[in-house]
């Protein structure tokens, strides 16, 4: 950091170079603060000049915000001035640009921040042991050396270690506790317990793969090319909403559909950007109430249907595809009896599921639910496309189940325009393998001897209580999380942060604060004052993907990136401050604990950059085989230092690298079409499901046992109506006699463009363009006295929020919708988080498969009395030190 | 020959504000101060509701009141007829906000000097695109010779909207491709 003072001070100040310099670097230096006092350039240096003097750089735009875009910053003098996206080939809707959003462009606004962390730092009353744990969350910072940093923390390892075991040290890297440097350093170290989380996947974690309902092995993939999305009649959305949660060209790839002729049906509590951009009918279902509406569609579509006269369901497909439809096409050895059709009929519980039935819990109207299912009639081409949105619900287990069901029963998969499943974040709309594959930096593979894994939904619970319900290890991802339960005890005495936002982003962040209290040390990596670091003692500042050699993003889909590209950046500054990298930290921990690196880190963070790069494969024309993207040749490898050998593919490093990005170029016919199900649909037989009938199943004795035997909650083996913890019912005292409860409201917790989860929350830029209200229908305001702009006391049974209403009529009566990631701000004195974090109101109840419930919410709302929020804008900045 | 100014196509608008960030970073503006603004607005009642987003800068009026107001000749017409502003003439007396009906030029406080969109006109000399319009997601933003636009983008085009104030004030250079319910006399601005 100090260079990079010096030689902006050390220029010669032209009155051009010294507001080029203050364009990207006063908030770097900390003379701009909030970045209110930052020049303008209009008239001084015109960018087209600076465009000549300087570089544009291919930048990272690395989070996991839902879309993957180019995104380049202009380097004057080692300062970024401006950025911009992608403009490496002419822009088409076949052949997009992949143009990066909001939270990307202001990229320089994050790196450069003003609040940006500078140097280690230690809480001034922690001491080995915890010292005033008390404190956590309220006490000073001090300045610390990286030295004195690693060896209170190696020390405290070791102590604990030694005192309490491996097993004492409670790992959290993000969405799994194996993917971090740090995961390494202590698997080395003898192992720790992992965190793990259904995360955004909600009951679509693990579910969909016992019975048939994923293709290529993960998820999103039940859905067919977007090509084919133009082939539809008819487009039906459930529970989701691209244009706020898949950035990138996901919101204009639906528009050509539509543009196509197709016909958008919206299914949320929220008449939502998308639905509104798609001119969908609204659909106004109540949050966690998905199961209801379906199993009527299911009822209506049955009893509706009339094979000559009316078809509405695909019997041959049934009878080909499925297995426990009906009591004709049941497992062995189970009870015919406990069929899905009779079960919608109520032939032996005497219950129909009933449109007035689901009705009176969904809160959509029996006609419209009438109408809505004669929509998913067979004779039509139907995509029924679903977000996880409504799958992040405690008890909705059968949820992606019940949705397949509809699919299978309308026969609305396989073919050309006919699609059902999960589709969401980068890959929304856009099934079909990868066309680019990423590569490996092949680095070794370092174990956890530990195999204690604590599920989120229980994991602060766990600290606190020490127990908890052991499932199992590894991650969301892996089939070995989600074993047979049993209760173990566990005493966790260090929480380690080594990556992700998790006190901020898991169910029950009042519990987590709480548990954060109680442990003797609490270590955070992190680049600002998060709500993992503000309640941690040690915090170690680490360098943003810019401040790196360089890296890659895309080619392997869940969350990573579209099908169609691989994004690569390159370094734009120097790491400021003291930041290091987590490579950097997880090695020299590695030496202060006594233990080789080189066993982790065998070769530096370069080689690891060039394995990764010649090793990146891209289809063929053919849309069949894959070869190697990158050409090397033997001066690059000698100019990048690296080991390796020359190779051929499709594009050079050199225009890589200066592109930023590899896109395969898509046209109408090209060999890359994708359809979901296509072989299996044609011939069952001979292209089996990996389920134990080899069809899909609306029957799985496998589901129900795996997750009956996980302990969180029971379900059955096919889709039924659960009672949802937190749901509708429990917004009434009495649900037989209507009488409403102490908390009357549901609150669920959109995605918002402001940030990306939790990240770039603290962008000034950001802040102004989305304020983060608390979105209300005028309705439910006027009845609690709430007014446009006042600020609302929201209560749940777990905790406390404010933030200022916005009244909106685009949202259902009874529903809260507070967007999701918001930093926590807790007022000490009064335990009420003034910055509105949506885990405040959520509780520790873990479900099912273990499923984070946070989306069942439930809440009053009061007029605040207190002092009116101020805008988050308004806030200054957390600059500590 | 036209004159020159923005297409906005409201049909495809997501309203995500990339377009207001671009230009924020383009033209490096502190807080407080937008040269492109993106605005939400709601009609009719649950479940009847609807919304749409207008996003808008200056239109480069042909008869703009900016520059017919402004004492020093700071806010003028640039030689393709886009209205600029000079900061080295401009005393921030602020007329300019007071008459401009859109609320378009911008005091920079620090400065104490009116700033506005410039339509980008040094990229656009340099070949290039206003920065607003090279990054919309949903390419729902031009820039060009507004009957070369018109013939485009179809002649269904407006620039007089409920939201909007009267064209016949200062007769904007702006084409809106508008969504139905955003020609309904009744609406509310919805906070996002």
């Amino acid at each position: 950091m100090g260079n990079f003072i010096n030689k902006i001070m050390s220029k010669t100040v032209t009155r051009r170079n010294f507001i080029a310099a203050s364009a990207a670097g006063t908030t770097a230096l900390g003379l701009a603060g909030c970045g209110s006092n930052s020049l303008n350039l209009l008239n001084d240096a015109k960018i087209v000049d600076l465009e000549k003097e300087g570089e544009w750089i291919a930048a990272a735009c690395w989070h996991n915000c839902g879309g993957r875009c180019v995104n380049k910053a202009l380097v004057v003098d080692g300062v970024v001035v401006r950025q911009k996206t992608d403009d490496n080939h002419e822009d088409s809707p076949d052949y997009p640009q992949q143009r990066g959003c909001l939270r990307g462009r202001s990229q320089r606004q994050q790196v450069f921040g003003a609040d940006r962390l500078k140097y280690p730092m230690k809480r001034k009353h922690w001491e080995p042991g915890g010292g005033n744990k008390e404190l956590r969350g309220k006490d000073e910072w001090e300045r610390i050396s990286w030295d004195e940093a690693l060896d209170y923390i190696a020390n405290e390892l070791k102590r604990v270690k030694n005192e309490y075991g491996n097993r004492s040290i409670l790992h959290i890297g993000g969405w799994s506790s194996r993917i971090t440097d740090i995961s390494s350093t202590l698997g080395l170290f003898g192992g720790y317990c992992e965190y793990w989380n259904t995360n955004s996947f909600g009951s679509w974690a693990m579910a969909p793969k016992l019975y048939g309902f994923m293709q290529q092995g993960i998820w999103d993939q039940t859905v067919n090319d977007r090509f084919d999305l133009r082939n539809c009649d008819t487009i039906i959305m459930l529970s989701m909403n691209p244009a706020w949660s898949a950035m990138g060209s996901a919101s204009w790839h639906y528009l050509q559909a539509k543009k196509a002729g197709a016909k958008f049906i919206g299914i949320d509590p929220f008449y939502n950007e998308s639905f509104s951009l798609l001119e969908a009918e609204w659909i106004p279902v109540r949050p966690s109430t998905d199961v209801a509406l379906l199993l009527a569609i299911a009822y209506v579509l049955i009893t509706k249907d009339e094979p000559v006269l009316n078809p509405l369901i695909d019997w041959d497909f049934l009878h080909r595809c499925t297995v426990g439809f009906d009591a004709e096409h049941m497992p062995e050895g189970v009870d015919p009896n406990g069929n899905f059709k009779d079960y919608v009929l109520g032939t032996f519980d005497g219950f129909p599921k009933t449109p007035e039935w689901a009705s009176e819990i969904c809160g959509v109207s029996s006609l419209q639910i009438e109408k809505l299912a004669l929509e998913f009639g067979k004779n039509r081409k139907v995509a029924f496309l679903c977000g996880m949105a409504s799958a992040r619900s405690k008890n909705s287990d059968n949820l992606p189940q019940l949705i397949m069901t509809i699919g299978a029963m309308t026969g609305h998969m396989g073919k050309s325009g006919h699609m059902t499943g999960s589709t969401m974040h980068a890959t929304s709309g856009n099934g079909g393998p990868a066309l680019v594959c990423a590569g490996s930096n092949g680095l070794p593979a370092i174990p956890n001897p530990v195999d204690d894994s604590i599920n989120a939904g229980e994991v602060w619970n766990a600290v606190l209580e020490g127990k908890y319900n052991f499932t199992g290890s590894g991650d969301f991802t892996s089939e070995d999380q989600y074993k047979a339960g049993e209760i173990r005890d566990i005493d966790i005495n260090v929480i380690y942060h080594s990556g992700g936002a998790t006190l901020q982003t898991s169910d029950g962040m009042a519990k987590g604060i709480e548990a954060h209290r109680k442990v003797d040390l609490v270590v955070s990596h992190s680049q600002f004052l998060t709500t993992n670091s503000k309640y941690a003692d040690i915090v170690l500042p680490v360098i943003t993907e810019w401040e790196k050699f360089g890296g890659f993003d895309g080619g392997t889909l869940v969350h990573s990136s579209n099908r169609e590209i691989i994004i690569t950046y390159s370094q734009i500054t120097e790491p400021l401050y003291e930041a290091k990298s987590d490579q950097w930290i997880a090695v020299e921990l590695a030496k202060k604990l006594g233990l080789d690196p080189k066993k982790a880190f065998p070769f530096d963070e370069k080689q690891q950059y060039f394995n990764e790069l010649a090793s990146i494969t891209v289809i063929d024309e053919d849309g069949k085989t894959y070869g190697p993207l990158v050409t090397i040749s033997q001066d690059d490898i000698k100019e990048l230092g690296v080991t390796g050998q020359p190779q051929n593919g499709k594009i050079t490093y050199k225009e890589f690298k200066e592109n930023g990005v590899y896109q395969v170029k898509r046209y109408q016919g090209d060999n890359y079409g994708y359809i979901a199900y296509e072989d299996f649909v044609k011939d069952p037989q001979q292209n089996p499901l990996d389920t134990e009938s080899g069809k899909l199943e609306i029957y799985s004795r496998n589901l129900a046992d795996t997750i009956n035997a996980m302990g969180f909650s029971k379900i059955e083996p096919i889709p039924t109506y659960i009672k949802v913890i937190d749901g509708y019912e429990d917004t009434y005292k009495d649900w037989a006699t209507k009488e409403k409860g102490e908390f009357p409201y549901q609150l669920i917790n959109p995605h918002y463009l402001r940030r990306s989860h939790s990240v770039f929350d603290n962008v000034k830029w950001l802040q102004e363009a989305w304020a983060n209200p608390v979105f209300l229908n005028p309705k439910d305001a006027k009845e609690n006295g709430i007014a446009k702009g006042d600020t609302v006391l929201i209560t749940s049974q777990y905790g406390k929020i404010l933030r200022n209403a916005s009244l909106t009529e685009l949202l259902r009566p009874g529903v809260i919708a507070l967007p999701h990631g918001s930093w926590a701000d807790v007022d000490e004195k009064t335990g009420i988080d003034h910055g509105g974090a949506d885990n405040i109101l959520s509780g520790q109840t873990p479900t099912g498969q273990g499923v984070s419930g946070f989306n069942t919410v439930i809440v009053r709302i009061e007029k605040y009395n207190g002092a009116r929020l101020i805008s988050d804008v308004e806030k200054p900045s957390k600059i500590v030190l | 020959m036209g004159a020159l100014g923005f297409y906005f196509d409201m049909q495809a608008c997501i309203g995500c504000r990339t377009c207001q960030i671009a230009c924020k970073d383009k033209n490096n503006l502190p807080i407080g101060v937008l040269f492109r603004e993106i605005k939400k607005f709601e009609t009719g009642v649950f479940p009847k509701s609807n919304s749409y987003n207008i996003s808008y800068s200056c239109n480069h009026c042909e008869e703009a009141k900016c520059v017919k107001g402004c004492p020093t000749g700071a806010m003028h017409y640039g030689a393709d007829g886009t209205v600029q502003h000079d900061p080295d003439l401009c005393i921030g007396c602020q007329y300019c906000i007071m008459n401009c009906p859109y609320s378009v030029p911008q005091l920079l406080p620090e400065r104490n000097i009116i700033g506005k969109c410039d339509s980008c006109i040094d990229l656009r000399n340099a070949g290039q695109n206003p920065a607003c319009v090279d990054a919309c997601l949903m390419r729902c933003l031009h820039f060009g010779d507004l009957d070369e636009l018109r013939k485009e983008y179809g002649e269904e085009l407006v620039n007089a909207l409920p939201i909007l104030p009267s064209p016949d004030i200062t007769k904007p250079s702006l084409l809106i491709s508008p969504k139905t319910c955003a020609l309904e006399s009744s609406f509310t601005e919805l906070e996002v």
